[in-house]
């Protein structure tokens, strides 16, 4: 980072060396509000009933759930495209497709509604969140202008700057994503047919009657 | 300056109170999980996972009116869609099984 590219919140444009910043960025609250906290709470709590739960097709159900909270977490920090993405491949095909596999196996009846907990197990991933979350207290804020990533003069600031007038996209990740690396998602796409495709015929259903 | 600007009571904007409602109808989402995990059958988990779509839905379009964000109604919409979908699917696999397509 250069002493000339300091990522102060200046309000309107400035033109530092032939790339103008966007600099009128209001930072987030870094406090967690209300809706985030409920948010993270039904997260969490879906998650737990997803891995709890003993019988797969309510797991399925659940998880359903579990998509539906965090699309709506995604789309409160400002990723709507990442919330449409959750909404069409989480809640749509993977419901879909897990209900599928189902139906090609058997599912067993159950009498207890949750799974009994492996302790050696629970105690592993414990120790790994526990080592993680100790790296959680680098991490900078959401918004925080200190983001290493925000003073970056040659990419981030470069994109933010340059992204309206090269592709008339306001939105700079969706910019990125359709315009900038246009052929990358191209053959993304061409690879989620394909997987569609291959779905189909291992289902030998290529034609819906 | 719109309606989401204007001062509601004590410093408080209309577009704050928006959120608090929408965190609201959060923890009611919290309330119909209990159903959705207790059961005990899996027409009580399609109707409370079904219920919880709806409420999403509520959720993103309150969401798009706090924030100042029309573009949240394009979520709020395939959400709506996609949520018929799930509710469809499963209750198919469950009514004959294996005509999840």
């Amino acid at each position: 980072m250069t002493g000339a590219t300091a990522p102060v919140a200046i309000d309107g444009v400035g033109s530092v060396s032939s790339v103008t910043f966007v600099t009128s960025v209001t930072p987030v609250v870094a406090e967690i509000s209300a809706i985030e906290a409920s948010l993270f709470a039904f997260v969490v709590l879906t998650a737990l009933a997803t891995a709890f739960a003993r019988d797969v097709l309510a797991a399925v159900i659940i998880f359903g759930a579990y998509s539906l909270g965090m699309a709506a977490l995604y789309t409160f920090y400002r990723a709507p495209d990442v919330a449409l993405t959750e909404a069409a491949v989480s809640a749509g095909v993977t419901t879909v497709l897990l209900l599928l596999t189902l139906a090609k196996t058997t599912r067993i009846d159950h009498e207890a509604a949750f799974e009994s907990v492996n302790y050696p197990a629970a105690g592993a991933v414990g120790l790994l969140f526990a080592g993680l979350a100790v790296t959680m207290a680098d991490v900078p804020a959401v918004g925080s202008p200190d983001a290493p990533v925000w003073g970056n003069p040659d990419v981030s600031q470069w994109y933010l700057a340059e992204t309206y007038a090269r592709t008339g996209v306001e939105n700079t990740v969706m910019a990125v994503l359709a315009a900038f690396r246009g052929f990358d998602t191209f053959g993304e796409a061409v690879v989620v047919f394909a997987a569609g495709i291959a779905a189909l015929i291992v289902l030998r259903r290529e034609v819906f009657a | 300056m719109s309606v989401v600007d204007a001062t509601l009571a004590a410093g408080y904007t209309v577009g704050d109170f928006l959120l608090v409602v929408a965190a609201g109808f959060v923890i009611l989402a919290i309330g119909m999980l209990y159903r959705a995990v207790k059961g005990p059958t899996m027409q009580d988990r399609v109707l409370a996972v079904n219920v919880l779509g709806t409420n999403t839905v509520v959720i993103l379009a309150i969401l798009g009116a706090a924030l100042g964000e029309p573009t949240f109604l394009d979520i709020a919409l395939v959400y709506a869609l996609l949520n018929f979908l799930m509710a469809i699917a499963i209750s198919k696999f469950t009514v004959e099984r294996g005509g999840v397509l």
